[in-house]
């Protein structure tokens, strides 16, 4: 049985990579083996920190021969290291999955000795868990920059997902933080990945699929001096040209001392913000120069979609009987499910607010923006609007802290390793 | 008012039918049901004719109701068989699926209990713990609040396709098996298990895991019992 005290080191230095989602991959359980994929993702835990546990998320080392300024597992860093091999963690994993404590594995690494090297490792250890203790639970495995194009295709076709991470959101912050890593060498195996991804779906491939459940990229946010703007426009270039399914975002804390690193945190409501843009990109139709200038940060008062809707004051109200779709995904306080939820039931009956309040819809804001049957139910005043948006909004910031109890200490994730 | 007392869903569906008509009437499988001045109780036993000409009836106005149904049935909540009924007699006044028809009220309750039984059926799939016994078979005891036993059974016997396991609803005392080829449920009373010389281990293994991926520097118990109500905590080991 594995070291519970390299099974803690190794946990430790994983922990700060944010993506913790088993969703997408529906693989099946093959002859007999153990495990199948759940489209939707199980949670199987969550911890204090009000995260999930989904998947047993640990490095395979973390002694790492690259010196990123922002890494707590630097070269120079003093650390306690530690290493284990493939077969202990595919015992691992079987053990953990047979209890049903995990929905799969999430494995990364620091980089040892060389690219090519690490990557070969990592590569044994998800064929040995597939091939020899047949298992088919969920796997996401980190690339690794550098490493051979080979390893990694070859990678691909037996994890459900991959992710390589951006870190840093140009490619001057890259050069100055972290000097190993180039733009190409995270850009280019992405680029192979989606093409190969594309390859299987318009030839059909059912089985063995490269990456089903897609590929995501993480950025550190406030290490370098980005705004929101091209944070964004980054993001939406991803999702669009790469494909990506998410882009995870994790607020800046100063745990390691540098002089290029700034001080302070980045704060947790920047990255609730980057958040709820993100989905506005993906979910609600949104344009990234809809929701803020290139040069722009978020507005820390108002949520993204809230402060889109009010400079565009022109637009509304909006009558829920007969709006479209894509336009009451635009209303501040409707979410997709509500929206989907309105269309289906006013095929029925045109609806009143009393109908909308039953059906759970949040009309906080979104009573400002519409009209029930022609009735307004909001304030006609624009002032007063405002005000009481930012009211509304200060009890989601409130929550906002005290999710992390204490605005003093309220740090986030910081991306751990690639 | 007559109160109609119902055990299982052939009776249930057969209380559909005699109830049908009547102007004000209570569907209901609790026993203990408070009685008020000048109610009659009726007992009613399945009646195979009955109930079929209802699930067809069903059937034919919507494919998809009656599976909702039964997982509606699933519920703990007391008034189920009466959201349920109401939920009928809305389909089949239309003549048509009701399910998105949220103006309706009966709809939107039994859309509310639909949610609580597969929410807490997603949620077991991940809090479910099995523990190993010796001999190697799983063993997992839980008790949920709806009557969700089976469809875990579903689930855990596709993805545990070469174990055998048993999943155990100590509330309800049924236990569900799978012996590597075929599950059934039954009635089942506490069980004493052998646990495998491993199992200590692994245990430890995983909680030393749970205390380490936690950012202790980011607080959120809120969200945490959110996610994971404390009343499920009982049977997790990383929170013994």
């Amino acid at each position: 049985m594995l070291d519970a005290e390299k099974l803690e080191i190794l946990t430790e230095s994983a922990k700060y990579d944010v993506s913790c989602s088993s969703s997408g991959s529906a693989r099946v359980n093959r002859n007999g083996g153990l495990g199948n994929g759940s489209v939707g993702g199980i949670c199987h835990s969550f911890t204090p920190d009000g995260r999930c546990i989904s998947l047993l998320k640990i490095l395979m080392s973390n002694d790492c021969v690259y010196d990123c300024e922002y890494c707590p597992n630097r070269r120079s860093a003093d650390v306690p290291r530690a290493r284990i091999t493939p077969d202990e963690i595919c015992e691992l994993v079987i053990n953990f999955y047979k209890r049903n404590y995990i929905e799969g594995l999430f494995l990364s690494s620091a980089v040892f000795e060389s690219p090519d090297k690490t990557m070969e490792l990592l590569l044994e250890t998800v064929t040995k868990l597939r091939k020899l203790y047949n298992f088919n639970g969920y796997i996401h495995l980190k690339g690794i920059p550098h490493a051979d194009a080979l390893l990694v295709h070859r990678a691909s076709k037996i994890v459900d997902r991959m992710s390589y991470n951006i870190e840093l959101p140009s490619e001057n912050s890259l050069k100055l933080l972290a000097p190993q890593k180039t733009k190409r060498s995270l850009l280019l195996p992405m680029k192979d990945l989606r093409d190969a991804i594309i390859c299987d779906k318009e030839n059909k491939v059912r089985r063995g699929r490269v990456l089903p459940a897609g590929q995501t990229t993480q950025m550190i946010i406030g290490a370098s001096p980005e705004t929101d703007g091209q944070i964004l426009k980054l993001t939406q270039a991803l999702y669009r040209n790469m494909n990506l399914r998410r882009v995870y975002y994790s607020s800046y804390i100063p745990v390691v001392q540098s002089s290029k690193l700034p001080a302070v945190g980045a704060g947790l409501l920047r990255e609730h913000r980057l958040y709820q843009a993100d989905w506005l990109i993906r979910f609600y139709g949104f344009d990234v120069d809809e929701i803020v200038g290139e040069n722009q940060n978020l507005s820390p008062e108002y949520d993204p979609k809230c402060a889109w809707a009010l400079r565009n004051m022109h637009l509304f109200p909006v009558e829920i009987n007969t709006a479209p779709l894509a336009t009451l995904l635009r209303v501040p306080g409707i979410g997709a499910k509500s929206a989907y939820k309105i269309i289906e039931a006013r095929k029925f009956a045109a609806l009143d607010y009393d109908n909308l309040v039953k059906m759970r819809v949040v009309l906080k804001r979104a009573k400002h923006f519409i009209t029930c049957k022609g009735k307004f139910y909001g304030s006609e005043n624009e002032l007063q609007v405002k005000t009481s948006l930012l009211l509304a909004g200060r009890s989601e910031v409130n929550e906002q802290t005290s999710m992390f109890s204490e605005t003093s200490v309220a740090v986030s994730a910081l991306t751990g390793q690639l | 008012m007559k109160i109609f007392i119902v055990n299982g869903a052939e009776s249930f569906f057969t209380a559909v039918f005699i109830a049908y008509k009547e102007k004000d009437c209570i569907i209901t499988s609790d026993g203990d049901v408070q009685l008020s001045l000048g109610c009659e109780v009726v007992r009613v036993a399945a009646d195979g004719e009955k109930c079929g000409r209802i699930v067809n009836a069903i059937k034919k106005y919507d494919g998809e109701a009656l599976y909702d149904i039964s997982l509606v049935l699933r519920s703990c909540d007391p008034l189920k068989e009466q959201t349920v009924f109401g939920y009928i007699k809305r389909l089949f006044n239309s003549r048509a699926p009701v399910k998105k028809a949220m103006n309706l009220p009966e709809v939107v309750d039994f859309n509310d209990l639909l949610y609580k039984v597969n929410g807490e059926t997603h949620r077991l799939k991940g809090l479910l713990r099995f523990m190993e016994c010796e001999g190697g078979a799983l063993y997992a005891p839980y008790s949920p609040d709806n009557d969700v036993t089976d469809l875990l059974m579903q689930h855990f016997a596709e993805r545990f396709k070469s174990e055998r396991f048993i999943i155990h609803d100590l509330k309800r005392k049924i236990a569900g098996m799978y012996d590597g080829h075929e599950w059934f449920t039954g009635y089942a009373e506490e069980a004493e298990v052998q646990l495998s010389k491993y199992e200590r281990g692994f245990e430890n293994l995983w909680k030393k895991y749970y205390k380490a991926v936690n950012i202790i520097e980011r607080p959120h118990d809120k969200q945490m019992k959110r996610s994971m109500p404390v009343r499920y905590w009982k049977f997790l080991p990383e929170k013994q």
